[in-house]
C-alpha cells in the first residue's frame, strides 16, 4: 500500500474514524494494529523485518537498561570508592556496549545484507574478471522490504540513545513495536526520535477539528506536489538523464534543475502527506524541510534538506567519529607533523567524509552515490576551509549585504546542489564532460530542434508544471508550516475554503494518477 | 456552532458536490464521435417501449440485428444490450438489471462471447459497465470483470479514471455536456457503408478449445433466470468471417443446447438461407453486417421469434406502435443519410473520424 494509491485514502480514513472512536488508552493499540495491517499488504512475509528489528532493539534496549539500573542500585547500596566505582562503570559500559554493536551488527546487517549484497557481488565480479577469472556471482533476487532504511535508522538510534542514557528504554514490548512501525512514517520517514515522538504516540487524543484540517490541508498540499508536480516533472526528466548522448547541451542544465525540483517534490511531497496524515491523527512528528532553496551556502542547505536523516547522521556518525580513539591517533600525528591547525582539522575531516559516505551509500548501492555523497562532502570541508576569505570578502565589500546579493547566494546554491546531484544519476567521469557541454555547446536553439518534444511534456503540462513549481516556490515565503497554517486560518471562511477546495480540484484534475501510474515511484520510498 | 454548520451543510458542501459532478460530466466522454459503442448500453434506460426481445451480445449482436425491421415487418418490439467486447458475465448482469423493469418473451445471447472470458482491454469494459445504472448488478457486473489493474472506486466517481482527458477536451464534451443524441435504433449500430468480405489469415491452432469454467457458469446462470421468469432462451452466433469460429466450439455450445432443449442459430451455416451476401451485406470485409446484412439477419430472426408464445401482436395506434413509429422513422432518415453520404464520398465521414 503506497502513500498515493486510493487503497492508503481509503485505508487511512477507517483508521481515524476506529482511532477516534475507541477509548483513548486503547488508540496507540488501534495505531499498532493499522501499522502491521498497512505493511503487511506488501505480503505478510515483510513483517518479519520490522518484527525482528522491534524484538531485538527492544530486547537489547531493556537489557542495557536493566543493567545501568542494577549498576545504580549497586552503587547506592555498596556505597563504593572513586575507583572502584570507576572501574565498576567501566565494566558496566562494556558490557552494555557488547550489547549495543550486537544490536547494531544484527540490524545493520539485515540491511546491508537486503540492500548492500548485490553491490558487493557486482564489485566482486569486477574484481574477478579484472583478474582473468571466468565466470562471475549471480545477483540475488532479495525484495528490499518498504522503508527498512528508515526504520533501522530509527531503531537504532534509540538503542544508541539508551546506550548514551538519554533516557530509559520502553518497558512495553508492544508501545514500542508501535514507534518501529507507525505507519504513516515507515515508507519515506522523517526519521523520528523516541524522546520527541514518545508523548504523542501513546497519548490520549480527542477529536479535534482543526487537527483534522490542517493536516489535510497539508495532505493536500503534499498530494499536489506529489502527483501534479513531480509525477508529471518525472518521466520527463527521466529521458534526459537516461539518454546523456542524445540531451546535451543545455539540455543537461534542464535536467539538473529538473531532477532538483523533481526530487524536491516528489520528497518533500510523501512528506507533508505523511506528517499531515499524523497531524489527523494528533500525533507530531518532525519537519524534514525548512525551505532548503533558500539556503545561501551549502552547509545551510543541508541543514535545511531532509533535516531528520542529517540530524541522524551528526548525532550518531559524525560525534563518535570525531571524537574516536582514531580520530584522535590521527590528530595526535597531524599535529606532530602540521601544526595545532591541522591537528583539529583530521577529526572533522574524517568524521565528515564518514558522514557523506554513509548518506551517499543510504541513498543508494553503487559507485555513483558513493561519489554523490563524497564530493558533497568535499565540498562542504573546501568551503570550510575558505570561510576565513569569505569573512574577509564579506568585511571588505559593502554591496554582500544587499537583498541582489542573498538572491546570488540563493541561486548560486541551488545550481551547486544540483550540480552535485549530477553525480546521482551520470557516471563520475560523465559528470564532467557533461559539464563541458552544458558550458561549450548551449545554446536556446536547441529547445526546438524536435528534443524537446520527445519529453512528452505538451503545451498543458508545461503551463500545469510551471504554476506548480511557482506555488511551491510561493509557499516558500511562509517561515514554515505552522505560518502557512495560520496565514490559512486568518482568511475568510469562503476564501480559505475556495483555495483548499481549488486545490483539490486541481489535483484531482491534472494530478498523474490513476491507470497505469504506479504508485511505488516514491524516490524515497526505495532506501 | 449552528451558524457553521449551516454554512457547510446548506452551501460549501451542496456547491463542492455540484462542481464536481459538473466536472466529472465533462471529462467523461461521451462517445457521439467516432467511436459511439460507449454510448449504447446506457440509451436503454430512456426506453418508453416494452420489449418482446432481448438481445444480449457483444458487436455480433449490435451490428447485425434491426430492431426496427423487426417491428415493422414482425409487429416485434426488441433491444439490443450489446456494447463492444461484452464479457458473458457482463451479459447476464446487464439482463439481471433489465428484468428488473421488464419481462421479455424471449432472450437471445450472442455465443461468439464465450470464448473470451476475461477482459482484455479496460476501454470495452469502461463502454459496457459505465453506461449501466448504478445497482446491485452494476456493482456485481465491475465485480466480475474488472481487470487487475481497475479500481472499483474508478467507476463510483469516474473522474478518478478520466481526470487526465482535462487535456484533450473537444467541442463534442461540450456539445453533449447535458443531453447526448441518440447513436443507436434500440441497441442497433447502423452502418450503410459496404466493404466486401476479403482474405483473412489463417486461424492458428489452439492449445485447448475447451470455454472457461466461469463462462459456463455464467451462461448456466442466464439460463436459468430466463427459465425462472419463463422466458424463451435462444443461442445464436452471428455471421461473422473472422476470427474463426472453431468446430471444437461449436459442438460444444450444440451440446449444451441439446442437453437442455435450447434453440441454437448458428448463422454461418445458415447464411445461404438467411440471403447474406458477403460483397454487399458487410462494411467491414466479413467481420460484421452493414445494415443490409443486417435486415436480412431480422427477417430470418423475425419468424423465429414469431413462434415465440407471447411475442408480438402489439395493438395498432397503441402508444408502443406509436413509439416504434418514431424509431423508424429515425431509422430511415439515418439509413438514408448514411447512404447518400456512402454514395457521395465513398465513406461515412463519421466512422472516418472527421
Amino acid at each position: 500500500m503506497f502513500l498515493v494509491s486510493y487503497e492508503f485514502v481509503l485505508f487511512f480514513a477507517a483508521v481515524l474514524v476506529l482511532y477516534y472512536g475507541v477509548a483513548g488508552r486503547f488508540q496507540w493499540i488501534v495505531l499498532l494494529l493499522s501499522s502491521y495491517l498497512f505493511y503487511a499488504q506488501g505480503g505478510i512475509g515483510y513483517l518479519f523485518y520490522p518484527v525482528f528489528t522491534t524484538v531485538t532493539t527492544w530486547f537489547l534496549a531493556g537489557a542495557i537498561g536493566s543493567m545501568s539500573r542494577k549498576s545504580k542500585a549497586w552503587i547506592k547500596e555498596n556505597n563504593p570508592g572513586r575507583e572502584e566505582k570507576k572501574e565498576h562503570n567501566r565494566l558496566v559500559k562494556r558490557s552494555q556496549r557488547r550489547i549495543m554493536v550486537l544490536g547494531l551488527v544484527l540490524n545493520f546487517g539485515i540491511l546491508a545484507v537486503l540492500k548492500y549484497f548485490n553491490f558487493l557481488l557486482e564489485n566482486v565480479n569486477i574484481f574477478l574478471h579484472g583478474a582473468g577469472a571466468e565466470g562471475e556471482f549471480v545477483f540475488v533476487n532479495w525484495l528490499l522490504p518498504l522503508g527498512i532504511s528508515y526504520y533501522t535508522f530509527q531503531s537504532m538510534g534509540y538503542l544508541i540513545d539508551v546506550y548514551y542514557r538519554k533516557y530509559e528504554p520502553e518497558k512495553n514490548l508492544a508501545r514500542f513495536a508501535l514507534f518501529v512501525s507507525f505507519f504513516p512514517q515507515l515508507v519515506a520517514g522523517p526519521i523520528s526520535r523516541f524522546e520527541q515522538l514518545k508523548d504523542s504516540l501513546y497519548a490520549n487524543h480527542r477529536l479535534q477539528l482543526r487537527n483534522i484540517r490542517l493536516g489535510a490541508e497539508r495532505m493536500l498540499w503534499g498530494y499536489f506536489k506529489k502527483l501534479v508536480i513531480a509525477d508529471r516533472l518525472g518521466p520527463a526528466v527521466s529521458v534526459i538523464i537516461g539518454d546523456p548522448q542524445t540531451y546535451d547541451g543545455i539540455y543537461v542544465f534542464l535536467g539538473m534543475v529538473g531532477y532538483t525540483l523533481w526530487m524536491y517534490a516528489d520528497f518533500a511531497g510523501g512528506i507533508d502527506i505523511v506528517l499531515g496524515a499524523a497531524r489527523m491523527l494528533d500525533i507530531s512528528l518532525p519537519e524534514n524541510f525548512d525551505r532548503p532553496f533558500l539556503s545561501k551556502s551549502l552547509g545551510e542547505f543541508w541543514r535545511r534538506w531532509h533535516m531528520t536523516l542529517m540530524l541522524w547522521l551528526r548525532e550518531y556518525i559524525f560525534f563518535p567519529v570525531s571524537t574516536s580513539r582514531l580520530a584522535k591517533s590521527g590528530s595526535k600525528l597531524a599535529g606532530i607533523v602540521s601544526g595545532k591547525k591541522a591537528a583539529g582539522r583530521i577529526p572533522v575531516y574524517m568524521a565528515t567524509l564518514t558522514v557523506w559516505f554513509v548518506a551517499g551509500i543510504w541513498h543508494g548501492a553503487s559507485w555513483k552515490f558513493a561519489a554523490w555523497g563524497m564530493m558533497n562532502g568535499a565540498v562542504l570541508l573546501i568551503s570550510q576551509e575558505l570561510t576565513p576569505w569569505y569573512r574577509n570578502f564579506h568585511d571588505a565589500h559593502g554591496f554582500v549585504k544587499t537583498r541582489m546579493y542573498s538572491w546570488f547566494q540563493i541561486v548560486r546554491t541551488f545550481l551547486l546542489f544540483a550540480c552535485l546531484e549530477m553525480f546521482e544519476y551520470y557516471s563520475f567521469g560523465r559528470v564532467f564532460f557533461m559539464l563541458r557541454s552544458l558550458v561549450c555547446s548551449s545554446s536556446l536553439s536547441q529547445l526546438g530542434d524536435g528534443r524537446f518534444e520527445a519529453l512528452g511534456l505538451k503545451g498543458a503540462d508545461l503551463l500545469v508544471l510551471g504554476a506548480g513549481i511557482f506555488a511551491m516556490a510561493g509557499s516558500g515565503f511562509f517561515k514554515d508550516q505552522k505560518s502557512a497554517g495560520e496565514w490559512m486560518e486568518k482568511r475568510p471562511v469562503f476564501a480559505r475554503y475556495g483555495l483548499i477546495f481549488g486545490m483539490f480540484l486541481l489535483v484531482l484534475v491534472t494530478g498523474v494518477y490513476g491507470r497505469g501510474y504506479d504508485a511505488s515511484q516514491f524516490i524515497y520510498n526505495q532506501f | 456552532m449552528k451558524g457553521r454548520t449551516i454554512l457547510w451543510f446548506g452551501i460549501l458542501l451542496p456547491v463542492s458536490a455540484a462542481v464536481l459532478f459538473l466536472l466529472q460530466r465533462l471529462l467523461v466522454p461521451k462517445y457521439m464521435g467516432r467511436v459511439v459503442e460507449g454510448a449504447f448500453i446506457e440509451e436503454y434506460y430512456d426506453e418508453k417501449s416494452p420489449h418482446d426481445v432481448i438481445i444480449l451480445g457483444d458487436c455480433e449482436v449490435y451490428e447485425n440485428l434491426s430492431p426496427a425491421v423487426l417491428w415493422r415487418e414482425y409487429g416485434i418490439t426488441s433491444y439490443i444490450r450489446g456494447s463492444a467486447q461484452q464479457l458473458i458475465p457482463q451479459s447476464y448482469y446487464i439482463l439481471e438489471d433489465t428484468l428488473k423493469s421488464e419481462t421479455p418473451g424471449a432472450v437471445v445471447v450472442s455465443v461468439s462471447a464465450m470464448q473470451q472470458y476475461e477482459q482484455d482491454n479496460e476501454t470495452y469494459n469502461r463502454m459496457t459497465l459505465d453506461g449501466m445504472r448504478w445497482s446491485a448488478s452494476k456493482l456485481r457486473s465491475i465485480r466480475a470483470t474488472m481487470m487487475e489493474d481497475e479500481h472499483l472506486i474508478e467507476y463510483v466517481f469516474p473522474i478518478l479514471r478520466f481526470h487526465s482527458r482535462w487535456r484533450e477536451l473537444e467541442e463534442d464534451d461540450f456539445r453533449y455536456f447535458w443531453d447526448r443524441r441518440q447513436v443507436t435504433h434500440s441497441g442497433y449500430y447502423m452502418r450503410a457503408d459496404v466493404r466486401p468480405a476479403g482474405e483473412f489469415p489463417a486461424e492458428r491452432r489452439r492449445s485447448n478449445y475447451a470455454f472457461d469454467d466461469r463462462a459456463w457458469q455464467y451462461l448456466e446462470k442466464i439460463r436459468l433466470l430466463c427459465q425462472e421468469k419463463g422466458i424463451t432462451l435462444i443461442l445464436m452466433k452471428a455471421p461473422s468471417l473472422y476470427p474463426a469460429w472453431h468446430e471444437q466450439w461449436e459442438q460444444q455450445i450444440e451440446d449444451y443446447a441439446g442437453q437442455h432443449g435450447l434453440m441454437y442459430v448458428n448463422c454461418i451455416e445458415q447464411k445461404d438461407d438467411i440471403g447474406i451476401d458477403f460483397s454487399t451485406d458487410t462494411y467491414d470485409g466479413g467481420l460484421h453486417m452493414n445494415v443490409y446484412g443486417a435486415e436480412k439477419m431480422s427477417r430470418y430472426f423475425g419468424e423465429i421469434f414469431a413462434q415465440v408464445p407471447g411475442v408480438g401482436n402489439w395493438p395498432e395506434g397503441g402508444s408502443v406502435s406509436e413509439i416504434w413509429e418514431e424509431k423508424c422513422r429515425f431509422y430511415d432518415e439515418m439509413k438514408a443519410s448514411q447512404e447518400e453520404e456512402f454514395g457521395r464520398l465513398g465513406y461515412l465521414s463519421q466512422f472516418a473520424g472527421e
